[in-house]
């Protein structure tokens, strides 16, 4: 088998549980499980920004000093603390590093208290505002500040309405303005200001002597999304797509499912690895089975929401001169241990091999992973994946080439149609990653085909305008 | 070793080695000191962890301040700045006992605020006098005290993230941080850097400072200022500064006497400001409940209380 993605040289000996590759903006562009999920419930993105404290400092170190690094690194995870072992090394094709994970131990941290829990979310709260008033006994209006520039319209009718009551200015929906509303019912309120395309929430804090009627408040205005201009590292760079509204799935229902879910699929593997005390086989069967469900349904969502970005209107891809035998060999590395659990050799193009198109190498990344995944999934046992290159005239192309049961011409028709599953079913296949793999290919100007025959193994051809060597 | 590009760059290896390597000898001989005091002062408080990074913290943010105001972004923009300024005048500063002991204070004040607020449910910004205060017949008084209200709500929030705005600065310390800045005569990206500073400093009003407005607000208190000396009732800002005023201290000295070893100029500092003995009672109980106090406070006069204060160390005059 060929070289197995970057880094090959120095992973050496030893367990790997996962891999991750980053950019020159500290982005993580492709993460395994574990640390997927983890990047996930921290609230990031894959691509996105890693969100991992310790391990984006690690990143950004290794980045900007071009040298080697592992190190221990303890992150939050929801109820648990996580110690993890990380050996990061720049990259040699392009900016950013690779990412190895080598240890990886899940405790669950002491349960905190009302009270303290309290405390903490207030001074998160206090650290975060972008709006922080006083209050007196009656909720009028004492100071209010705010550098925040989307505020200005509130901050200024507040600064000039002092001595007023504040719902006069934070309407909490249905509420007589001119009589305070019960502190707690303004208190976690989610209101919209004027000037702000953002959605904001209110927090009360009562200052006085417990059990006595609070003798004043803090007032503060949260907001969950970032403030405006910060380019979303999906929809960013393309420009057109950022039409907004249109995207139901990757704007508004992705980011509120998906944390939920990777919850889902976190406490079932808890179970199911019986981290939290011994269980009975059957029922860590049934906990392996509800977080494999979650797992589909994340992958589902992802999907969705990147058919809804290749449908839109306006979407293009940001062409660059890449070196697809590279693009083969992550690709293929990222999927190695998938592969090796099921006996199969990835056949990836040995470092010697270059092979210059131009396209985007995110894009291309994505679709090969699709690829060579389907074909992991599709194959049997003990088999082989071929990643073959070759040229054409202005094209370049990749191959992947499987031992799998092959398609009928009909399928091969059918099989980059949207939601095509062939018949098949509880194979985690979403059933839009070859028709979001042909779309990529096409906004590329390229095109990905498939040849093949019952019994055969399948070919899928994946083609880029080349480039020039230099 | 060095991590100052800036430094490196135009100097010969040998100077920089030789400059780290005195930089090393002078902190190896404070290293003794500093370990002596902290294994025998069993109240870590004004040492504590938590005390040494707010004060870190607030440097670093008043060098950023003054290097964006040295560079034209004016207060409030946001640059970036050389590393190797940003340290520079960052040593500056812990070189100026004044500045330090300035930030040292705060740290303090801002710790026992919250310990406070958390103990005695005392409000940080509005404690009962301030109520008072602001609900006043005199247009003035109640006029300065939504003015201290304000600021000292500004100064609550930014203690908690840590920082401390320029304007904060008593006007000598804002002198000496522009003063520094213009010594080092940092590159040429700071050129404008006078300008900027006068600029800045013309704009100064120390009055209209926390600092500034919380004295105005106790001097315009006169003889009802005394009121200002229960800590429960006036909140840490407004008791210390009326401690410093009426004890003839500086706030940075009446806020490092609430230490627990500094048990005894707390007591003299209460006393010269014309605290009775039940009185200083009281601000003992709150503070250092397990604490007693000596008897016959009430015989040393204010004046007598005042002198022991100045002549400092307990040694007679």
């Amino acid at each position: 088998m060929g070289a197995p993605g970057r880094g090959a040289a120095s992973e050496g000996r030893g367990t790997v549980l996962a891999r991750a590759v980053t950019d020159g903006d500290d982005r993580l562009l492709s993460a395994e499980e574990p640390l997927a999920g983890l990047q996930s419930r921290a609230g990031g993105e894959v691509p996105g920004v890693v969100m991992v404290p310790e391990l984006l400092e690690i990143v950004r170190q290794v980045r900007q000093r071009r040298l080697p690094l592992g190190r221990a690194i303890w992150a939050q995870d929801g109820a648990e603390m996580i110690t993890a072992w990380v050996e990061v090394e720049p990259r040699t094709d392009a900016e950013g590093c690779s990412v190895v994970l080598r240890s990886w131990r899940a405790v669950a941290t002491a349960a905190e208290d009302a009270h303290a829990a309290l405390e903490r979310r207030n001074r998160l709260d206090r650290q975060v505002a972008e709006l922080t008033a006083r209050l007196d006994a009656d909720q009028r209006i004492l100071t209010v500040e705010s550098e925040c520039a989307e505020l200005d319209l509130l901050t200024s009718a507040m600064a000039t309405g002092r001595g007023r009551i504040v719902t006069e200015f934070i309407a909490a929906g249905g509420h007589d303005p001119a009589r305070p509303l019960h502190w707690r019912l303004l208190d976690d309120a989610r209101i919209k200001v004027e000037g702000s395309p953002r959605e904001w929430r209110v927090v009360v804090i009562p200052q006085g002597r417990p059990g006595y009627e609070p003798s004043s408040f803090e007032l503060l205005l949260v907001s969950d999304e970032p403030p405006g201009g910060l380019p979303h590292p999906e929809h960013g760079a393309g420009g057109a797509e950022g039409l907004g509204s249109q995207h139901l799935v990757g704007q508004d229902l992705a980011p509120v499912l998906r944390r939920p879910i990777a919850r889902i699929v976190a406490n079932a593997e808890t179970i199911r690895t019986r981290l939290a005390g011994p269980l009975p086989d059957a029922y860590a069967d049934y906990a392996a089975e509800i977080a494999n469900a979650g797992r589909l349904l994340l992958g589902l969502l992802e999907d969705l929401a990147d058919m809804e970005v290749v449908e839109s209107e306006g979407f293009s891809t940001a062409p660059d001169n890449i070196d697809l035998a590279e693009v083969a060999r992550q690709a293929a590395g990222i999927l190695n241990v998938r592969a090796r659990e099921k006996g199969i050799e990835i056949d990836a193009p040995s470092a010697a091999e270059s092979l210059p198109a131009v396209a985007e190498f995110r894009r291309v990344l994505q679709v090969l992973i699709n690829l060579i995944g389907n074909a992991i999934r599709y194959s049997p046992e003990n088999s082989r994946i071929w990643i073959r290159l070759d040229s054409a005239g202005d094209c370049a192309r990749v191959t992947v080439a499987d031992q799998g049961p092959g398609l009928s011409d009909s399928d091969q028709g059918l099989i980059f149609e949207k939601f095509e599953r062939l018949g098949r079913s509880g194979d985690g296949g979403s059933g839009l990653g070859l028709y979001i793999s042909r779309r990529l290919a096409r906004a590329m100007g390229g095109e990905l085909s498939v040849e093949s025959a019952k019994g055969q193994g399948a070919r899928f051809v994946l083609e880029v305008p080349a480039g020039s060597h230099d | 070793m060095t991590e100052n590009p800036a430094r490196t760059m135009d100097e010969p290896v040998e100077d920089v080695l030789r400059a780290e390597l005195a930089r090393g000898d002078a902190a190896a001989e404070t290293v003794l000191p500093i370990l002596r005091h902290l294994v025998t002062n069993a109240d870590g408080t004004i040492f504590s962890e938590e005390i040494l990074a707010r004060v870190r913290s607030m440097l670093e943010h008043l060098v950023r301040q003054v290097l964006d105001v040295a560079a034209g972004a004016g207060e409030g923009g946001q640059r970036e700045h050389e590393p190797g300024a940003l340290d520079a005048l960052e040593q500056a500063f812990v070189n100026n006992p004044a500045l330090l002991s300035h930030l040292h204070a705060l740290a303090l004040e801002w710790q026992l605020t919250e310990r406070l607020e958390g103990r005695l449910a005392l409000d940080p910004v509005s404690p009962p006098l301030l109520q008072e205060l602001l609900a006043s017949s005199a247009p003035e008084t109640q006029g300065l005290a939504m003015k201290f209200l304000a600021s000292q709500a500004r100064w609550c929030q930014a203690q908690r993230r840590m920082e401390l705005p320029l304007r904060e600065l008593p006007m000598e310390l804002l002198h000496l941080a522009f003063l520094a800045c213009r010594t080092l005569d940092l590159t040429e990206a700071y050129d404008g850097q006078t300008a900027a500073a006068e600029a800045v400093r013309s704009r100064f009003e120390e009055g209209g400072s926390r600092n500034g407005l919380a004295g105005r607000l106790i001097a315009r208190m006169g003889a009802d200022g005394v009121q200002a000396l229960s800590i429960c009732h006036a909140g840490v800002a407004l008791f210390l500064t009326a401690l410093a005023q009426r004890s003839g201290q500086t706030r940075e000295a009446a806020t490092l006497c609430l230490n627990d070893v500094q048990a005894a100029r707390l007591a003299l500092a209460l006393r010269a400001a014309g605290v009775e003995a039940a009185g200083i009672e009281q601000q003992f109980f709150v503070l250092h409940p397990d604490i007693a106090l000596p008897q016959g406070l009430d015989r040393v006069r204010p004046e007598r209380a005042a002198t022991i204060l100045a002549s400092g160390r307990g040694s007679p005059p």
